[in-house]
């Protein structure tokens, strides 16, 4: 679904030239779940922000179902996006004033989605992602788990071809995290392509295939073989 | 303590430039305005105070009750001032000042012409120097100016006639066909004075001093009174009532005769009665101006409250820190309000600059001598201070309130939240407030712009175009020569024609006479003027029935205007033709030869009154001259050198009848361009507190709208949303200021006869203006915050 190459991004402060994304190549199978690691400041939020076409590259190659999306303009990149892709951060990112509800509906309205239409699909997600009876409540009300779950759940109301995930169990303690990382294996098998960058080799082992960046390029390849069985 | 809280304040104004700058060009220019103002005002208020009695000195006026309206007059019947001091027990001094006027001739010790001058002169009884303490450098003024003949000269007068005025005692000068004795010398008058005093010859020799008639009042003989120390002005209303009836005995009388004892404090504050100075600043207008200081001020203080709560939550962890490290609360306010009391001084100090450079502007508009120095008017800066420290506290107070009130386990974390609780509804409530106040001042100044045009646009039922008013000497030498200098001004090329007359169609000093018509009384006055056969084609002035005057001179005749008819119920002005009317009580019955259009004769602020021309072109005052447009100073001065040849001994003097109309309309150029400057002001400040207000929410928002836009947000959506809310806010005080500014508008136009009707555009153009304004800054701001890259919003911390 998703083919990358010979991507380059270079961040120019007043002094330095940091290159962070250093000729990537990869690629994303349709329903793949892919785990991308490396250690800090190695180019891994970069290029998941390369792909949900949040950041420009200075060169390279990102098809996406055979689309060039690079050539893009702002307005089509941010109407690709929003129709396309569904984004899932380590520190949640919900809106503090709106409520649970109101956040998982966000991307409905952006998207244009008639307002009975939106009540039914943010509905079915708060019943998919067990937080009915959170639906009224404001973010800082809840655990760290339940907003990160939230944020799964706006993140895919939209039904997404595609989710990036930053590291979503970054900020949660390891049963919260386990619960995070269940939601997500479980949306896979339901057929979602997921990208997700992460730390922990326990959350990579729930992935279909390993991408590990080192310096802005892809130094190894794995692919998890009790996950990937069914997909090859 | 205090050096360290100094030192943070100024780190945190450094550290928030924008919002600092924001802060404190607001509050300088507000406090520019509001010094300026009080300059003004002071001014204004210290006319007529520097009498040692200035307590117990008031000046007795007159005024009319008639039927329809009610007259006043700051002139008194000649008796009156020996009649009150015989009948009144309570006053310690009455004193006559009879205003009159002519060419003065000042010859050197060889008898030749040093000067020749026309001047405005005061008969004055000594007493009024008891009333009045002005400083005399030579001469005692109880003995100065008891002989008739005598008279004494200000400084700058004694001077300008001797050279030196220590020489001045002793000499002697030409006044009219008079020798005067100069017998003193007092200090020049201030500015600030009501009745500017030059040349006071003695009273005695005042030629109408014993006129007895009680019903002929002239607004050149006022009258000044000092109360008895300890008498009350309400004690004379029993003794005044008396008076009245003693003196005014003619049941006959139209209107019912009244005195007044106007407080010296009003001479300069009343426009129904006037003064001999001309100056004249209604005690509403100073209100009104005023009220504008606070506005402004108010505005400022507002954009200052608004940032620097929308700053708190900033400094919340700060603020966190220093309870924790043991800060009272009352520290912290104190911390937080010398802060303010920094920006304000700061601002203190550039409002100095602003006013000094905007002071010459406000000199040339109100064309009056104001000083801003606070060496000459301490009391200038004892209002700075109390400026100052009014605004710290009104603009300080409510946020170091808030600020001191954080809690500090919250504050440290920087989890307050003033989002959703009273400081964000505060801010909008505050600037709906101030926008409330600068639409009211937008809509005015517009309104007002647009009553001063119809009023210069407004046709006056005349051509005063290219008309010159040339003054004839009234003496009866002079006036053998009228017709002489008449024909020689039409023969100049140049002139188109020529007019004899008392005054223009429009004029503001009109004689009220009353009148009979066809032997009956009707209860209302007609202005009388006088004019010979030319006036109505020199003015353009449409006869519509009967016939303009004849040429016949000896022959009486009377033109009247509609209004004249009207008022006595003549349908057809055919009617009035033929018909007699005297005037003033004389027998003499004439005939209405004529019927004029209405016209305005006085300013646009007046309807139309009665009037009546009487041919009579030796009761001239002046010649009214119409030239042609091309090289009018060409002509003007060919008709001076043949004034000059004409009149060898008067002093030419001649005006533009274009000009004189103008004149009425001075309150209105002031009131206009005062509108127009502080209306800019108002906006100025609303506008870049709103630019300020919008940063910080942009920035407070920076967040939300990444999530949003990553979300699928379009750039054009997310400005909406951030503009949004305040076009709201602008929305709402327009709603909030349109009736007030209609009530407000409509009274200050209630005071014309002549005014443009209110409709809803003045305030629609002034609500799209200013939400086009309002959009135009936050959009500025929020496009630049909505196009910002997500990523570097979102990045975890
Ligand atoms: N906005 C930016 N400006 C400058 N340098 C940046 C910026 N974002 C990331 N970098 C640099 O790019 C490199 C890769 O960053 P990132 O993709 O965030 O790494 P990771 O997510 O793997 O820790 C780092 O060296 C980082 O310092
Ligand atoms: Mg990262």
């Amino acid at each position: 679904m998703i083919k990358i190459e010979n991507l380059e991004k270079v961040y120019k402060t007043e002094e330095v030239e940091t290159t962070a994304l250093n000729g990537i190549n990869m690629h994303v199978k349709a329903g793949e779940f892919v785990s991308i690691m490396g250690p800090s400041g190695c180019g891994k939020s970069t290029l998941l922000n390369v792909m949900g076409l949040l950041d420009k590259p200075e060169s390279g190659s990102y098809k996406f179902l055979e689309t060039e999306l690079l050539t893009m303009n702002d307005k089509e990149r941010s109407n690709f996006r929003k129709r396309n892709m569904g984004f899932v951060f380590q520190n949640f990112n919900l809106i503090d004033e709106l409520t649970v509800f109101e956040n998982i509906e966000l991307p409905l309205i952006y998207n244009k989605v008639a307002a009975p239409e939106r009540k039914r699909l943010v509905n079915e997600m708060i019943e998919r992602m067990n937080i009915v009876n959170r639906s009224g409540h404001f973010p800082q009300q809840l655990s760290g788990g339940q907003q990160q779950r939230v944020a799964v759940a706006r993140a895919l109301v939209t039904k997404p071809k595609l989710v990036l995930a930053d590291e979503p169990t970054g900020n949660l303690d390891s049963s919260h995290g386990n619960e995070v990382m269940e939601l997500l294996c479980e949306l896979n098998e339901q057929g979602t392509t997921i990208v997700m960058v992460t730390h922990s080799s326990h959350d990579a082992s729930f992935s279909n295939r390993i991408i590990n960046l080192k310096d802005g390029h892809v130094i190894s390849e794995k692919i998890n073989k009790t996950r990937s069985e069914e997909l090859i | 303590m205090f050096r360290l809280n100094l030192k943070i304040a100024l780190r945190n104004l450094w550290k928030h430039k924008g919002y600092t700058f924001i802060n404190i060009a607001g509050l300088s220019i507000g406090m520019a305005s509001c010094i300026l103002i009080f300059i003004f005002v002071r001014y204004q208020l210290s006319f007529d105070q520097q009498f040692a009695n200035k307590d117990r000195i008031y000046r007795v006026v007159s005024s009319w009750k008639y039927a329809d309206k009610e007259d006043f007059q700051s002139g008194v019947p000649r008796p009156l001032a020996a009649a009150m001091r015989n009948d009144f027990g309570m006053l310690e001094e009455v004193a006559a000042l009879q205003r009159a006027g002519g060419i003065i001739k000042v010859k050197d010790q060889s008898g030749k012409l040093r000067l020749k001058t026309a001047e405005d002169v005061f008969y004055i009884e000594p007493g009024f120097f008891r009333i009045f303490d002005y400083p005399w450098l030579e001469g005692n003024p109880q003995q100065a100016l008891v002989q008739p003949n005598t008279v004494a000269l200000s400084q700058k007068m004694a001077s300008r006639f001797f050279g030196d005025w220590h020489k001045a005692v002793g000499q002697t000068f030409q006044y009219r066909d008079k020798t005067l004795k100069v017998t003193g010398v007092f200090a020049d008058i201030p500015d600030n004075n009501s009745n500017p005093i030059n040349i006071a010859i003695a009273y005695a020799g005042y030629e109408n001093k014993d006129m007895k008639e009680w019903y002929t009042v002239s607004s050149s003989s006022e009258v000044y009174i000092l109360l008895k120390k300890g008498v009350n002005i309400a004690d004379l209303e029993g003794p005044k009532n008396a008076f009245l009836k003693k003196y005014y005995t003619d049941k006959e009388s139209n209107g019912k005769e009244d005195h007044f004892f106007q407080p010296l404090a009003e001479l300069h504050k009343d426009a129904n009665y006037g003064n001999f100075s001309g100056k004249i600043m209604e005690k509403s207008q100073l209100t009104g101006l005023i009220a504008i200081g606070v506005f402004l001020l108010l505005t400022a203080c507002i954009n200052f409250i608004n940032l620097a709560t929308a700053q708190a939550i900033g400094r919340s962890k700060e603020i966190g820190v220093r309870k924790v490290m043991g800060g009272r609360r009352k520290q912290l306010m104190v911390q937080f309000l010398t802060e303010t009391l920094t920006i304000t001084i700061f601002a203190l100090l550039i409002a100095c600059v602003l006013t000094e450079a905007a002071l010459p502007g406000m000199i040339g508009l109100f064309r009056e001598n104001i000083s801003f120095s606070i060496m000459d008017h301490p009391v200038i800066f004892v209002f700075m201070i109390v400026l100052v420290l009014l605004v710290s506290l009104v603009a300080g107070f409510y946020p170091a309130m808030v600020m001191s009130g954080f809690n500090p386990m919250l504050a440290i974390r920087n989890k307050v939240n003033l989002g959703n609780s009273g400081g964000a509804v505060l801010r909008k409530v505050l600037v709906v407030m101030q926008f409330t106040l600068t639409i009211i001042l937008m809509t005015g100044t517009f309104i007002i712009m647009k009553q001063m045009k119809y009023i210069r646009e407004k046709p006056l039922g005349f051509n005063p175009s290219a008309i010159a008013m040339v003054n004839v000497p009234g003496d009866s030498l002079s006036r053998l020569k009228y017709k002489f200098l008449k024909t020689k001004v039409e023969n100049e090329t140049g002139v188109r024609m020529a007019s004899l007359c008392s005054s223009g169609p429009s004029s503001m000093d009109v004689d009220d006479i009353n009148f009979s018509y066809n032997g009956k009384k009707p209860g209302f006055h007609v202005g009388s003027k006088y004019a010979d056969a030319d006036y109505f084609k020199t003015f353009d002035l449409k006869v519509i029935s009967g016939k303009g005057f004849s040429g016949n001179d000896s022959l009486q005749e009377y033109i009247v205007n509609e209004t004249f008819l009207k008022k006595l119920n003549i349908v057809s002005p055919e009617d009035a033709i033929g018909q007699k009317v005297s005037l003033g009580g004389s027998a003499d019955q004439i005939s209405i030869v004529g019927v004029v259009k209405d016209f305005n004769n006085t300013n646009l602020r007046e309807a139309i009154s009665p009037i009546l021309f009487h041919k009579n072109s030796r009761k001239a005052t002046v010649i009214a001259v119409k030239m042609n447009t091309q090289n009018i100073p060409a002509t003007m001065k060919n008709i001076e050198a043949i004034w000059n040849s004409v009149y060898p001994d008067h002093v030419y003097m001649a005006d533009f009848m274009e000009e004189k109309i103008n004149k009425y309309y001075e309150n209105e150029r002031v009131i206009g361009t005062l509108f127009k400057a502080f209306a800019l002001v108002i906006v100025f400040i609303s506008f870049i507190g709103l630019f300020g207000l919008i940063s910080f929410v942009a920035t407070q928002r920076t967040k939300e709208m990444a999530i949003r836009k990553v979300l699928g947000a379009s750039t054009l959506e997310l400005v909406n949303m951030v503009n949004f809310s305040f076009m709201t806010l602008v929305l709402l005080a327009n709603l909030m200021a349109w009736p007030i500014a209609y009530l407000l508008i409509n009274k200050w136009l209630s005071g014309y006869a002549y005014r443009i009707e209110l409709n809803i555009w003045p305030f629609l153009i002034v609500t799209s203006v200013s939400m086009i304004a309002t959009l135009l800054t936050v959009s500025f701001r929020s496009f630049s915050a909505a196009r910002a890259n997500p990523v570097d919003a979102l990045k975890d911390e």
